[in-house]
């Protein structure tokens, strides 16, 4: 053992010196560092925990956004269809009460041509009747009978009114 | 080639590179076995036992303690860097330590199975990292060639000592310490144990070389180069006493090694620059490391081998209880024969692991020292080199056997033992 350098003083001192060394390292470096790992896989499962609810809670919120947004394009297309509907409904009412104004506005037109015809015809008719009377009475003056007469110059004035009308 | 000459940084490197070996290979052993060895010096006595550098009372001071408390404060301030300011962002020593004890923790769990491997861990790393530091803190410069100088009167002294302890005279030893060498041959020259004892000494000391080198008394160092042609054998540098109860005979042997000179007839070279002046006058004397590493010391390799082999004994009789850690080891010889004799193997066993953890780092350890000391004589400047890496592999190769065999003795300990197949047997008896 001498020739070896074992002796009992310098074992004990390399015990000793070992032992402190293995509590400090344990104490002060094993212990914090590996609590510290500890922790941290800990934070890490923790997070990736929230990070997965939170992924989910996104997932499902999208999916609420996706709904909502078809809900509102459904709804604008209905929308849009009303005002369509709604436009060719105005449309064709327009049209239908400028048809009308428009055959109301022909049918008076008419009806005053006629009477404007009819009162022109009239006057007319006036003229003539005393302007055939006058001639009656310029024939008459040479023969006079007035009811053959009178038939005579109806016929001149309906011929007179033809010709002119035409 | 051509690329090599037309650069003359390249070119002036390989001139370099080329004269340092030139150099190396000329000053070095080589190089002195043809009359140059100019980088010379003396090799250093390599011997196992650990170098005291100074006594404390009756307790020596070894210059592997030195270097041990060194690598541990080296790891405490390492310690203090990793934890001082601890956080879960880690900084780099932070950093650098979480990652290793995160391997060694897989290491243990995978090893044990589970959780439960991590309650090795705390020896396990120490271990990693006591021998990794004690290793590499030997490889450092100044290590085992920076020291104290002892002189003849004490080198002769240490080693008188040790044959007096060795021969049983333990009280006599104690008083050559005490009263110095010169007193002590004084009052107990006539001792026939003391005769004994010096006869003993010089017929086994005898041969053993005193190395001497130049330097003055104190600090000294030595160079790394030259081989062992400055190694004195003791018996000529001293001449033991013929006849111990002539008192003048012992007094001449006295005034001898406290003036010790080399013998007539023991010539020193021509090309040394030492003389038979220099050995009287204590100008020259054997170098004491005050480093040296301090897994090169068996007390230290021992001591972690015990401190490992006991944690692993303290780990089975916790997780097994008393009664399940010795049921491994422990078999009734009657019921049991086959099974008390391999419980009694393996209870040696355990015995033997500490003596194979002891050896296996102090043998590679010292080798190593030894290999480095060598080529520095052999290849003195460069050869070292590549050792020096060699050695730092070596350092971390043999923490990580310790303290992996470590974790895996004590995984086999918390397994409890098989009775199964013991039963088996009994059972087939009785059908």
């Amino acid at each position: 053992m001498n020739a070896l350098g074992i002796n009992l003083p310098g074992l004990l001192t390399q015990l000793i010196s070992f032992t402190i060394l293995v509590v400090v390292l344990y104490k002060f470096l094993y212990g914090p560092i590996t609590s510290m790992l500890d922790q941290r896989a800990e934070r890490i499962k923790d997070s990736l925990e929230a990070a997965d609810r939170a992924r989910q809670d996104a997932a499902s919120s999208a999916e609420a956004v996706e709904q909502e947004m078809a809900n509102a394009r459904q709804e604008g297309q209905r929308l849009i269809a009303e005002a369509q509907e709604a436009a060719r409904r105005a449309a064709e009412q327009i049209e239908e009460r400028s048809r009308q104004q428009a055959e109301e506005m022909i049918a008076r037109a008419e009806s005053e041509i006629g009477q404007q015809r009819d009162a022109a015809i009239e006057e007319l008719r006036r003229e003539f009747s005393g302007m055939a009377v006058m001639a009656a009475e310029r024939v008459v003056e040479r023969e006079l009978d007035a009811s053959k007469h009178q038939e005579l110059i109806d016929a001149v004035l309906e011929e007179g009114l033809s010709s002119s009308r035409n | 080639m051509g690329k090599l000459f037309s650069n003359p940084k390249l070119l002036t490197a390989a001139i370099v590179v080329v004269a340092v070996l030139l150099i190396s290979v000329a000053g070095g052993a080589l190089g002195a076995a043809f009359g140059a060895g100019f980088l010379g010096g003396p090799i250093p006595l390599i011997q196992l036992p650990a170098e005291y550098i100074t006594e404390i009372g009756s307790y020596q001071l070894m210059n592997t303690f030195v270097m041990f408390w060194l690598a541990i404060l080296v790891l405490f301030f390492l310690t203090f860097l990793a934890t001082r300011n601890i956080k879960e962002v880690p900084g780099r020593w932070q950093g650098l330590f979480e990652a290793f004890f995160e391997a060694f923790i897989k290491l243990a769990e995978s090893a044990a199975g589970g959780r439960r491997g991590r309650m090795f861990l705390p020896v396990v790393t120490a271990i990693f990292l006591g021998v990794l530091f004690s290793n590499w803190l030997g490889t450092l410069p100044g290590v085992n060639n920076i020291g104290r100088i002892e002189s003849v009167e004490e080198f002769f002294e240490l080693k008188l000592k040790k044959e007096f302890n060795k021969e049983g005279h333990g009280d006599l030893a104690k008083k050559l310490k005490k009263e110095g060498f010169v007193h002590f041959f004084e009052e107990h020259g006539t001792n026939p144990d003391v005769e004994h004892a010096l006869e003993v000494f010089f017929s086994e000391h005898g041969e053993d070389g005193f190395v001497i080198f130049s330097g003055e008394s104190g600090v000294g160092f030595i160079n790394l180069g030259r081989g062992e042609q400055w190694k004195v054998r003791l018996n000529q540098v001293v001449e033991a006493p013929h006849d111990l109860h002539d008192q003048e005979e012992l007094e001449k042997f006295i005034h001898q090694v406290e003036q010790p000179k080399i013998l007539p007839g023991v010539e020193p070279d021509e090309d040394q620059d030492w003389t038979a002046e220099d050995v009287a006058e204590g100008r020259v004397g054997l170098l004491v490391p005050f480093f040296r590493g301090a897994s090169t010391d068996l007390n230290t390799t021992l001591a972690i081998a015990i401190f490992a082999m006991a944690s692993v004994q303290f780990w089975g009789f916790r997780t097994l209880g008393f009664a399940g850690y010795a049921g491994k080891f422990i078999f009734n010889p009657i019921k049991d024969p086959i099974g008390a004799f391999v419980g009694l193997l393996e209870l040696i066993g355990e015995f033997i692991k500490v003596i194979s953890f002891t050896f296996r780092l102090f043998g590679n350890m010292f080798a190593g020292e030894i290999l480095l000391i060598a080529m520095g004589f052999l290849l003195p400047l460069i050869g070292i080199i590549p050792f020096l890496g060699l050695e730092l592999f070596v350092g971390v190769i043999q923490a990580a056997i310790f303290s992996v065999l470590t974790l895996i003795f004590g995984s086999l300990a918390i397994i409890a033992h098989e009775h199964g197949d013991h039963d088996e047997e009994h059972g087939a008896e009785a059908h």
